[in-house]
């Protein structure tokens, strides 16, 4: 009997199948431009999951993620280029710089909801942009900070760095999956289901004793976390940070991949990023205006597919899954006698 | 002595110019706050309705070889974009305000490519059609500044008029005010958000083309004032529309002033600062209770 569980497990490790043989099938079937654009989309996918998680979960949607974004990009470019640190410690600095900024703004955005909560981001993301702007000896403006990577280890005679094109791959394939499983693991803990009570109603999670400012904050801070680590990826992959990350269009985008794919399910960023991404890729090199399509599309989805595409997919399971329940039922009632 | 007066001309000149651009602003960010207000949608091409007025008037201005019909067949056009938006694009989701981000977001990207494709990408200026300087504090004062500012003044007394004073107006204040209760009473709510996100498309066409002589009419300017509005709003009160029109004033008032002793992304981010501050101190806006 197939179930739509077992279609999901299915799908799930032809997706990680897929994932591995990325660096040796893609270039086969197409060139190997395409298996560095499937590690952007891995990281924007990790960027888009950050939204994700506060709106789809815990019902906040932040119009300023691309600040804890810009943090982890930069911890990562001063990091290396201004104080000569190694790989990890660059690493490092980023994820905590945007841990902290997002701490110390959640303090303050999480005390508001709605309306409030998603201004408020775009303000404190708007405050650091031009900062960022401005603060040229540090950050490098618009023009942003180019670096030499260092490498990632090295034991004894073997070196592993970015600089190798299917070590870059897997070291950002590992990384995001270690992040969507820890997002998965807190998502099914008690903690994820408090998230949820938050997000469904707010008054009546406080009445069963739930401390809503206290579980919003966390989930703020994960999601910086998130973003952080995908701009410090970012750092590495492309060897450069820039203001214009930081910018409110960045946060809009990946609300806006996050809600096409999918919001409050763990692979709708995923796919609504990889959508967007894969069409911007293909159209843009034929035709310089293919942000038209990024619209028309964001515009259809949310008026076709409210829930996202995989809400969509989610919802066609279900109702294939309980006719066969229904089927399997009548046939049992005809055999009675 | 000369410095200092000197210095204190730059200031006036630059406050001046803050408030007249405040005017302006106020015009847009009154057919935000009423598309707030009204429909319940943080509208993020809101920047591009005004962008996309300045690209009209240049266009009018191309076509016709006269600016002062781009000030009535202008806002025509938003009103007529505005009221089409509203049925294809917004109806279908008006139950999901979160939604309404996406969309917007998306219909931003639309008109800003769309006019990369018509206009092109390059940043152009028009003249004013009033030419002519005057003395102000020691340095030539162009006169359409001056004009720029009387209608905007103008146009904020009229939707003031048209929402207290006639039937429509009437209507809209009814519907943000009690949805439920005005469509029991008979108001074509339906038909109300139609004009309302209409209305909002022409005034903010309406400070395109106020504004098209005074800036450059470019694809990108949209981005740049759309968080400028959004402050004015939340500064004003969300859904204050008097409040909101002095807090545009008031912002840009005091970003001239600060812009006269430091650069203008300081500026730009104290104001940003102030408007925290707002939100955290006083959700409900600086001036409630003022007016309503």
């Amino acid at each position: 009997m197939i179930t739509p569980t077992i279609i999901g497990r299915a799908m799930l490790i032809a997706f990680g199948a897929f994932l591995i043989s990325v660096p040796w099938l893609i270039p086969a079937l197409l060139n190997r431009f395409w298996v560095s654009v499937i590690a952007e989309i891995m990281i924007w996918s990790l960027f888009a999951a950050s939204v994700n998680l506060l709106f789809g979960y815990v019902g906040l949607l932040s119009f300023g993620q691309a600040l804890y974004f810009g943090f982890g990009m930069y911890g990562v470019a001063i990091g290396v280029a201004t104080l000569g640190l190694s790989f990890w410690p660059a690493f490092g600095m980023g994820i905590i710089a945007a841990v902290a900024i997002a701490l110390i703004s959640g303090i303050f955005a999480v005390r508001l909801t709605w309306h409030y909560f998603a201004i408020i981001t775009v303000v404190f993301s708007l405050i650091f942009y031009f900062l960022a702007v401005s603060v040229k000896p540090l950050t490098g403006g618009d023009d942003g900070i180019n670096f030499a990577l260092p490498p990632t280890f090295s034991f004894g005679g073997v070196v592993g760095s970015f600089s190798s094109e299917n070590f870059q791959y897997f070291f950002i394939l590992a990384t995001v999956s270690l992040c969507f499983f820890l997002m998965h693991c807190v998502i099914r803990s008690p903690l994820g289901k408090a998230f949820v009570a938050i997000r469904d109603n707010d008054v009546r999670a406080a009445l069963i004793g739930l401390n809503v400012y206290r579980l919003r904050l966390i989930a703020f801070v994960m999601a910086g976390f998130l973003a952080g680590v995908s701009g410090a990826l970012f750092a590495f992959f492309g060897r450069y940070a820039s203001a214009s990350y930081m910018f409110y269009h960045v946060s809009g985008e990946a609300v806006v991949w996050a809600i096409v794919g999918g919001a409050g399910t763990l692979f709708g960023p995923i796919v609504g990023t990889s959508l967007f991404i894969v069409i911007r890729e293909l159209v843009s090199t034929h035709w310089e205006h293919h942000s038209l399509i990024v619209g028309v599309m964001a515009i259809l989805v949310v008026i076709l597919a409210p829930k996202g595409l995989v809400g969509l997919w989610n919802d066609r399971l279900a109702r294939w899954g309980e006719r066969g329940k229904d089927a399997s039922i009548r046939t049992s009632l005809r055999t009675d006698p | 002595m000369g410095s200092f007066l000197v210095m204190l001309d730059t200031l006036l000149l630059l406050a001046l110019n803050g408030l007249i651009w405040g005017l302006i602003i106020a015009l847009i960010a009154l057919g935000l706050s009423i598309i707030f207000g009204l429909l319940d949608i943080i509208n993020i091409a809101h920047g591009d309705f005004f962008m996309v007025g300045t690209v009209l008037a240049w266009f009018t201005l191309e076509l016709t070889g006269n600016f002062w019909v781009a000030f009535l067949v202008v806002p025509l056009i938003g009103f007529i974009f505005g009221a089409l938006i509203q049925r294809v694009v917004i109806q279908p989701i008006r139950n999901v305000a979160a939604l309404s981000i996406v969309a917007t977001f998306g219909l931003s990207l639309i008109l800003q490519e769309g006019v990369r494709i018509t206009f092109g990408t390059t940043p152009r200026r028009i003249l004013p059609p009033i030419h002519g300087t005057f003395l102000l504090f020691g340095i030539d004062y162009e006169i359409y500044r001056l004009f720029a500012a009387l209608i905007a003044i103008l146009a904020l007394a009229g939707f003031f008029m048209f929402l207290h004073r006639t039937k429509l107006g009437t209507w809209m204040r009814a519907v943000r005010h009690d949805r439920e209760t005005a469509i029991a009473m008979g108001v074509p709510a339906q038909r109300v958000y139609v004009l309302t996100f209409g209305i909002g498309f022409a005034l903010a066409a309406l400070g395109g083309v106020v504004a098209a002589p005074i800036t450059t009419v470019e694809f990108r300017s949209g981005v740049d004032i759309l968080p400028f509005c959004f402050m004015a709003v939340i500064i004003g009160g969300l859904g204050n529309l008097p409040g909101t029109a002095a807090a545009a004033v008031l912002l840009a008032f005091l970003e001239g002033v600060i812009q006269s002793f430091a650069d203008p992304t300081i500026a730009r981010i104290s104001s940003l600062v102030l408007m925290s501050a707002v939100l955290l101190a006083r959700p409900q806006g600086l001036f409630k209770g003022l007016t309503k």
